[in-house]
């Protein structure tokens, strides 16, 4: 029973991480510029692919690898909003649509090529474990709760301290005002399309090591963002450390305690309470209605 | 150094700007005067290219549909299809009505956003004037400007725009909601702006707080030109006087 408590510390905090590293892409989108970007599963799933690929055709160390597919995967992101998001940029069922769409497409292209069988996986940063307090712990797994962490750090940075990280802030408060300060409304959003493309490839840079690629990560990855996101607050960055942490040991625990089975169910059931009894999240806010201009 | 002409907006079928045509001459201080509705937002809105951005992206989505027609010239340059971004870069900055203000950025940070498209040494000689300009803002910097009362988030308001660097400073409805003293405070530094050589036009619903700071002003009725005139020639207008001024006839 000991065991099995420190268990659940180490491992809901690792888990706790993977889902905040998991959702901080989708989060990110949808807090800067309004767009829910339903193909992040998508594009979490194709960094894995393509790294893969780089990995085993092209032959590139690692290093390099990754590097390409955050930018690649990054370009992705800004082009999903030129070609697709733009056209229907406000009408938020159409673009929930659309980036669901893409998603699929680029998802079950890969089932459809074949990219179902047990040879994909992607390298651990660094090979082995260590034991903490007798639970074993492998590098990987820390390195998750690093990157999450640092991460986390970079983005309040790069909001509070740069020009283009104030002025995605500053469009995301208030379109027209930032318009009539010369922020461009179409680059910021394609801007924050790319970093949260871009997040999500590092997430799956840092997650995918830990097991497989499979084609059901992209969907299990969409609802994870969800939950965190719906749960947290849609632009709070502390609300989606919170969520991160409440679900991350929410999980492990019903994992622990009632039976792994249970686990896809928690994250539907967070999104169905958190929709329930507070819609704005946790520590989310309601916009004041926009006013016409 | 602004030249209106025939300018006509209609949203959908609402005609929200009819035939108008003003001209800003360099150095000067204009006010355009009228109701609610009357279109004076518009007529901002539209010379900053607001209206413009709202056109391509309802047009884009199919939504609403906007028209815009005539000329807006800004020192000899058509600019009626120019980006909004573009005209800020040429100097033609607004300061919206309302205080808008990004709420959950500091004094500074907000400031520092205003000179989105300058450079960081222009940015910090504004700021310096800005600061001086109202000094209460020196003391607030660190405060979020959501937590600001109404009269210091206009101060941030128009020193954002300030830090803009305008050759041309749109200014919708300034005084709306402040208290007398905070008018006053505006009015201030309004002349102070123009000292700097800023050319200003200025929207008011009511014209007498700020009739000691125009050159030259335009009255507007539903998106049509009524009158216009310096401001002691408004001030004798009769009608101008019971509806704008809020001057009742001496009996």
């Amino acid at each position: 029973m000991e065991g099995n408590l420190v268990n659940v510390l180490i491992y809901g905090l690792v888990n706790s991480a993977v889902l905040m590293l998991t959702s901080l892409g989708f989060s990110l989108t949808f807090g800067l510029s309004g767009v829910a970007n339903f193909a992040h599963g998508g594009l979490y799933l194709f960094t894995g692919y393509i790294t893969w690929m780089f990995l085993h055709y092209l032959g590139l160390p690692f290093l390099p690898a990754a590097l390409f597919s955050i930018v690649i995967v990054g370009l992705i992101g800004t082009v999903i909003y030129r070609l697709i998001l733009m056209p229907v940029r406000g009408i938020v069922l159409s673009e929930v649509i659309a980036t669901f769409a893409v998603g699929v497409a680029i998802l079950e292209f890969f089932r459809w090529r074949g990219f179902v069988t047990y040879e994909f996986n992607l390298p651990s940063f660094v090979k082995g474990s260590i034991t903490i307090a007798g639970v074993n712990v492998d590098y990987q797994r820390l390195f998750i709760i690093a990157i999450g962490i640092g991460l986390a750090v970079f983005l309040w940075i790069f909001s509070h301290y740069t020009k283009t990280g104030l002025a995605l802030r500053g469009m995301a408060q208030d379109e027209y005002t930032a318009l009539s300060l010369g922020i461009e409304s179409d680059w910021a959003a394609g801007l924050s399309m790319a970093l949260g493309s871009a997040l999500a490839a590092v997430a799956a840079l840092a997650i995918l090591p830990l097991g497989l690629i499979s084609i059901n990560i992209g969907y299990d990855v969409l609802l994870v963002a969800l939950a965190v996101t719906v749960l947290g607050g849609l632009e709070s960055t502390v609300g989606l450390m919170v969520a991160s942490l409440l679900l991350g040991y929410a999980v492990i625990i019903t994992g622990t305690y009632l039976s792994p089975h249970w686990m896809e169910v928690v994250y539907l059931a967070a999104i169905v309470l958190g929709l329930a009894i507070k819609p704005s999240g946790l520590f989310g806010k309601f916009k004041e209605l926009e006013e016409r201009v | 150094m602004l030249e209106v002409k025939n300018l006509i907006v209609f949203y959908e079928n609402a005609l929200a700007l009819n035939d108008l045509s003003l001209s800003v001459q360099p150095g000067e201080v204009v006010g355009v005067f009228g109701s609610n509705s009357a279109g004076k937002t518009t007529l901002l809105n539209t010379i900053a290219g607001l209206t413009w951005h709202l056109k391509h992206r309802e047009l884009r989505k199919g939504g609403q549909r906007i028209t815009i027609a005539g000329e807006i010239k800004f020192a000899g340059e058509e600019i009626s299809a120019v980006k909004p971004a573009e005209r800020v870069k040429k100097g033609i900055v607004l300061c919206r009505e309302r205080h808008p203000v990004f709420r959950d950025n500091s004094v500074e940070e907000n400031l520092r956003l205003g000179g989105y498209m300058r450079k960081g040494s222009e940015i910090k000689v504004m700021m310096e004037f800005v600061y001086e300009l109202f000094p209460p803002l020196a003391r607030l910097k660190r405060k979020k400007a959501g937590m600001l009362s109404g009269g210091e988030q206009e101060m941030v308001a128009i020193g954002m725009a300030l830090v803009a660097r305008p050759k041309l400073l749109l200014m919708d409805e300034p005084l709306l909601g402040l208290s007398p003293a905070m008018q006053k405070e505006v009015v201030r530094a309004v002349r102070e702006i123009r000292k700097q050589g800023v050319t200003i036009l200025l929207a008011e619903q009511y014209a007498r707080p700020v009739i000691p700071v125009i050159d030259r002003g335009y009255v507007i009725e539903n998106g049509t030109l009524v009158v216009s005139g310096t401001g002691a020639e408004l001030l004798d207008n009769p009608e101008v006087r019971a509806a704008y001024f809020g001057i009742e006839e001496s009996r």
